[in-house]
């Protein structure tokens, strides 16, 4: 990815549509799908990852001259798990609900690939404003549909969306939205629509 | 203080029921990709087999020292700097022991640093206060679960490639779709264990 | 200077490893005392949850602990209310994956349960998970327990009066692990020994 559009239009229309992380690449949905099932944790999870794609995305971009070849992959791994660690102490101190919630997920943001590969394709080879930016466009793509997977999965799994009631007390909850395999069905729905949607528009894929 | 849970009730249940990857769908990335073709998955499924087993050792002992020391808020970065070594030893002993299993299985243990599997099955040891032993075999299981279930949709998927799908399924689409109905089926396992 | 020498390499790793690490020190003791002060509150939440007190507020959390006289050493509670005195009990115990925490309360017949609430699980998220919804903590409410035991289980209708309450569809190895576990502690709840303890927790209190 050496001829990048890098202004500001362009990289938001990328990561959040063209490219995005999720329906275009697959990837990093392994730490976040879990928490699908509740819009507050997938909300909290999701902003998590956002704030530290785009922190770290910058940090490497910071340290990109002073940094030898050879350790590069394990710099940029201690970079993202500083950055975990504080949003985990955060967390814990002003939402200690949630923290408990998330449980093992909020480790998990480490080994989201997403992060490592903004770091790896953009952050390497641009400036740290332009690095924090596409860092947070990337995470907000990744956030856009993880969030709508979230709002079927809590409006058909509880009849609630943010834990607030929406749904007549008569409507009997779909326990499948609640289990795992909802949220690979979908994904694979999500995938399906953006795919299609692309296709239409004529876009490589 | 570690809960009285059998050894044996742990590992069945990390194999089938609640499944690495199926129910804590850790470890997709790879799974994804990977899984296109038989003999890579098969390669891999091992190599996360072993390294889980020791990894989850690993950290055990060293989220020990770490309690000892009161530095438990910097166990992410331990962990990872563990899985990353052991990776790296695992590798180094692998070449030096055996040149066709560095072949098989070798060339698959870079990628495995980056799993999610891995750090996913230390920081679930973390949290259930897991001792020694059930660490292992819960490590142990949970790697089988994670190759059992990478074999499984390979061969799927082989099928599935044949089949007339429509054009914005294709790829990574279906195989999610895919891996939603084995993760039903293995849903089907919880009631085959009882407790005590 | 060269940027590939080893020399460079790990002077490099140090500094950045050093200055994380201390960045993250700081921001860890910055933290801790809020961190000690949430997990003070929610245990405290928990008790009072667990004895039906209406826990939503929580600016009132610590108001209502102070009527609790608590034996931590024992996990014991007690707590006059206004029309009845409450006494609940801490437990643990082995659920799926790892430990069931949390605290049982009855009334002080000790014939009837009046809540339960779990502090800690990590049961399956979406089956055994569902413990934590109120319509499956609810049902302990009034559960009668007069002969000592209760029955958690899908296939038997629910019936308080007769210690029977539903378990969760699909995770009959979480529902069992909560029958054992309460079963095992209202054992211990229920002993001559418990109820001297817990009137004793409650007379010291009283003087207070």
């Amino acid at each position: 990815m050496s001829d990048v559009d890098t202004r500001p239009g362009a990289i938001l229309k990328n990561n959040l549509w063209t490219n995005n992380p999720i329906f275009m690449q697959v990837l990093g949905i392994c730490s976040a799908l879990a928490v699908t099932n509740l819009l507050t944790n997938t909300a909290i999870m999701t902003i998590g990852v956002t704030l530290v794609t785009g922190f770290s995305s910058m940090t490497v971009s910071l340290l990109k001259g002073f940094m030898p070849r050879k350790v590069r992959m394990m710099v940029q791994t201690l970079i993202i798990a500083f950055y975990v660690i504080i949003v985990d102490i955060v967390l814990k101190a002003y939402l200690p609900e949630i923290s408990r919630n998330l449980g093992p997920y909020v480790g998990l943001i480490i080994t989201n690939c997403i992060i490592m590969g903004r770091a790896e394709a953009f952050a390497q080879s641009n400036g740290p404003v332009i690095s924090f930016w596409d860092g947070v466009t990337s995470g907000l793509g990744y956030m856009g549909v993880l969030m709508l997977i979230a709002f079927v999965r809590e409006l058909l799994g509880f009849g609630t969306l943010f834990g607030f009631q929406i749904l007549p007390e008569s409507f009997i909850p779909w326990t499948i939205m609640v289990v795992p395999p909802s949220a690979f069905f979908l994904l694979g729905f999500v995938i399906w629509a953006g795919k299609s949607a692309m296709n239409r528009q004529g876009a490589p894929a | 203080m570690s809960p009285a849970i059998s050894p044996f009730a742990l590992f069945f249940a990390s194999i089938f029921t609640s499944n690495i990857l199926l129910a804590n769908f850790l470890g997709m990335c790879s799974f994804v990709s990977i899984s296109k073709d038989m003999t890579s998955s098969n390669g891999l499924g091992l190599a996360v087999v072993v390294v889980l087993t020791v990894t989850t050792g690993v950290n055990w002992a060293v989220l020990q020292l770490l309690q000892a020391l009161g530095l438990v808020y910097l166990r992410f970065i331990v962990f990872i700097i563990v899985i990353a070594a052991v990776v790296q030893m695992l590798e180094m002993i692998i070449d030096r022991v055996s040149q066709t299993l560095y072949m098989n299985l070798g060339i698959f243990l870079p990628l495995i640093t980056v799993n999610c599997a891995i750090l996913g099955v230390s920081l679930f040891m973390e949290i259930r206060d897991y001792s020694f032993i059930q660490s292992i075999v819960f490590g142990f299981g949970s790697g089988l679960g994670w190759w059992l279930a990478i074999m499984a949709l390979s061969a799927i998927r082989k099928k599935v490639d044949k089949a007339p799908v429509p054009a914005g399924l294709k790829g990574a689409g279906i195989t999610m779709i895919t891996i939603g109905f084995m993760a039903m089926a293995f849903i089907g396992f919880s009631g085959m264990l009882q407790v005590q | 200077m060269n940027k590939q020498s080893t020399l460079y390499t790990i002077v490099f790793i140090f500094i950045v490893s050093f200055s994380f690490v201390f960045l993250l020190s700081m921001t860890n003791q910055v933290t801790i005392e809020r961190v000690e002060l949430n997990q003070i509150i929610a245990r405290q939440r928990a008790v009072l949850a667990s004895m039906g007190v209406d826990v939503s507020d929580p600016g009132r959390i610590q108001e209502e602990f102070d009527r609790v006289f608590a034996d931590e050493d024992a996990g014991l509670f007690a707590r006059r209310g206004d029309d009845r005195v409450i006494f609940a009990m801490e437990f643990v115990g082995a659920g799926l994956w790892g430990p069931i925490a949390g605290f049982i309360a009855v009334a002080d017949d000790f014939d009837t349960m009046v809540g339960i609430e779990f502090v800690e699980d990590n049961e399956t998220p979406g089956l055994g998970g569902r413990i934590n919804e109120p319509w499956f903590k609810e049902q302990f409410q009034g559960v009668n327990i007069s002969g000592g035991r209760i029955r958690v289980s899908v296939m038997e209708p629910a019936d308080a009066s007769a210690g029977r309450v539903d378990g969760v569809t699909g995770a009959t190895r979480t529902s069992d692990a909560i029958e054992s576990i309460v079963n095992a502690k209202l054992a211990v709840i229920r002993s001559d020994e418990t109820r001297e303890q817990f009137r004793n927790l409650l007379e010291s209190g009283g003087d207070a």
